[in-house]
């Protein structure tokens, strides 16, 4: 892309952005019936305002507060990269244990057709019961989640890895170990990238969901959320919306560049 | 005459589809000797990239046998076998080097050695320059020869070889065919070639297996009696090629026609 493209598409961007910023702060500060408290064309009671939540913000990132909000995403943060961490390498593993062996595949279908189609949500409690309020919970949670995503993309990777290809090892004189690491591993690799995507925003997903009800010892952004709930504050809900928006957006983005590096080799990553 | 590298004995291959059993090869008998440079030709379905995948262990014989150097074909081609798929089988995640040096890494050289002979096998191919590319940068042809040379490094003595240049352009596939007598003429590996590619077969082989179509079985063996080293291009306008070509070429035609 050449550089005034990219400047324009930031400007374009920003532009978006700011109207809608400037609409919501606009709107949510017109009385319906003038010089009548309370009603408004459209109530901040429930949306909020722009410039209150950057106050809320501001107070929350303060020594004023028992959890700051940095503290809150962090915890959040950590829940949810371990939970990914340990969905990707179990998820991976038993993927391509299962795509390689029909047998193994066999037997555990039902259990894992049974297990996946729980609603994860309806393990919260119980998990909670077992692993207690902490960040246990909300890894468990979100690997919950991304267990099976990434299971059942390295599954299908497994299974369609060109049979020629581990052949032409074979002739070149590769053992068993050798066509695993040089040909079955780099080719479901591929699959398994295009599950990272999705699974990381599920285990966002998950650990909001486990901090929900997972109280204030390891509180994270879902914590702060429930709570705005009991006392009715759509400010600080907010808050905790545009901070989980900003940790979305920079792991999806960490995740795409490992990806392009690691995926190199394919056409759509080569240089033009 | 020199040994037999690959003896044939009453091959055949009956593929099950569902209901349905289909006889692809049947009761194929020829030997291929050492250093000899054997084409297999015959009409699409004749059965001769079975024939090739039941050399190299790929599929299983029903009926008759294969002795590779006096053994029975396994479940495994021996370490002496190489491959050349028709199918492009670089593999992407591979630079052109990465993958020419599979075949060593697989039997454990040494790395210094390693790098030697990759360097070596990229000249050979003209590949220069691009042995830090990925596969998907390069056209079929280039490919093709990383193929060609990812088999030729291990140094193996038999070779087979399944349509290689099958999805080439007629001037890429004179090229390679060049490199490929080149290479061969140094080295003088077993060669059993497949192909439906008559003019192909005749540039390359000293020896021509002639199938029927299916299900296949040998209708006639020919000597190619052209003098080596061969001219690819110029071989085609000489009256010793003309001949051959118009000979095989009438055998090969009766079982093309017999089809429609």
């Amino acid at each position: 892309m050449k550089t005034r493209d990219r400047w324009s598409v930031w400007a374009w961007r920003l532009g978006i952005l700011l109207v809608f910023l400037g609409a919501w702060e606009y709107l949510t500060g017109i009385k319906a019936i003038s010089k009548t408290p309370g009603l408004y064309w459209i109530d901040p009671f429930f949306i909020s305002r722009p410039s209150v939540i950057a106050q809320r913000f501001l107070f929350l990132t303060s020594d004023k507060v028992r959890l700051t909000i940095w503290q809150m995403a962090l915890s959040t943060i950590q829940s949810t990269l371990w939970g990914f961490l340990v969905g990707i390498t179990t998820g991976f593993a038993a993927g391509l244990v299962l795509g390689r062996s029909d047998r193994i595949a066999r037997i555990f279908d039902p259990f894992i057709v049974a297990f996946n189609s729980l609603p994860r949500i309806a393990l919260v409690p119980l998990i909670t019961m077992i692993f207690g309020f902490g960040l246990l919970a909300k890894i468990v949670l979100a690997w919950s989640i991304v267990f099976f995503i990434v299971f059942f993309n390295t599954f299908q990777g497994a299974r369609s890895v060109d049979a020629d290809l581990i052949h032409s090892a074979r002739f070149l004189g590769a053992g068993d170990g050798q066509v695993m690491r040089t040909v079955i591993v780099p080719s479901t690799l591929a699959w398994t990238f295009a599950s990272l995507t999705p699974s990381i925003s599920f285990a966002l997903i998950g650990v909001v969901v486990g901090e929900f009800i997972g109280g204030e010892s390891g509180g994270g952004l879902g914590y702060l959320i429930i709570q705005s709930l009991g006392t009715l504050n759509a400010a600080d809900m907010m808050v905790a919306l545009v901070v989980l928006g900003a940790i979305g957006i920079v792991m999806a983005l960490g995740i795409r560049q490992i990806e392009s590096r690691l995926l190199r080799w394919r056409p759509e990553y080569q240089k033009r | 005459m020199a040994r037999v590298r690959i003896a044939i004995r009453d091959l055949s291959k009956t593929f099950t589809a569902g209901p349905r059993e289909v006889p692809a090869v049947s009761r194929v008998s020829f030997d291929v000797h050492d250093k000899e440079f054997v084409a297999i030709v015959g009409p699409s379905g004749c059965g001769k990239s079975t024939i090739l995948n039941m050399i190299g262990s790929l599929i299983a014989p029903s009926g008759g046998e294969i002795l590779v150097d006096g053994e029975r074909v396994g479940l495994r081609a021996g370490p002496q076998v190489g491959y050349v798929f028709q199918k492009d089988t670089v593999f992407p995640w591979r630079t052109v080097a990465q993958n020419i040096a599979l075949g060593l890494q697989y039997r454990g050289v040494a790395t210094a050695e390693i790098r030697s002979r990759v360097t070596e096998a990229v000249s050979l191919a003209g590949l220069e320059g691009f042995e830090d590319a990925f596969p998907a940068t390069l056209s079929g042809g280039m490919r093709q020869r990383v193929a060609l040379m990812r088999s030729l490094v291990v140094n193996p003595e038999i070779l087979l070889m399944d349509e290689p240049f099958g999805a080439l352009d007629t001037h890429t596939k004179l090229n390679l065919h060049a490199e490929l007598l080149g290479i061969w003429g140094a080295r003088h590996q077993t060669v059993v070639f497949v192909t439906h590619d008559l003019s192909e077969a005749i540039t390359l082989a000293d020896r021509i297996v002639v199938m029927t179509r299916r299900p296949g079985r040998v209708k006639q063996v020919y000597d190619v009696k052209l003098p080596r080293p061969r001219d690819v291009i110029r071989l085609r306008e000489t009256a010793e090629y003309l001949r051959e070509y118009g000979e095989i070429w009438h055998a090969l035609g009766e079982e093309f026609q017999e089809r429609v």
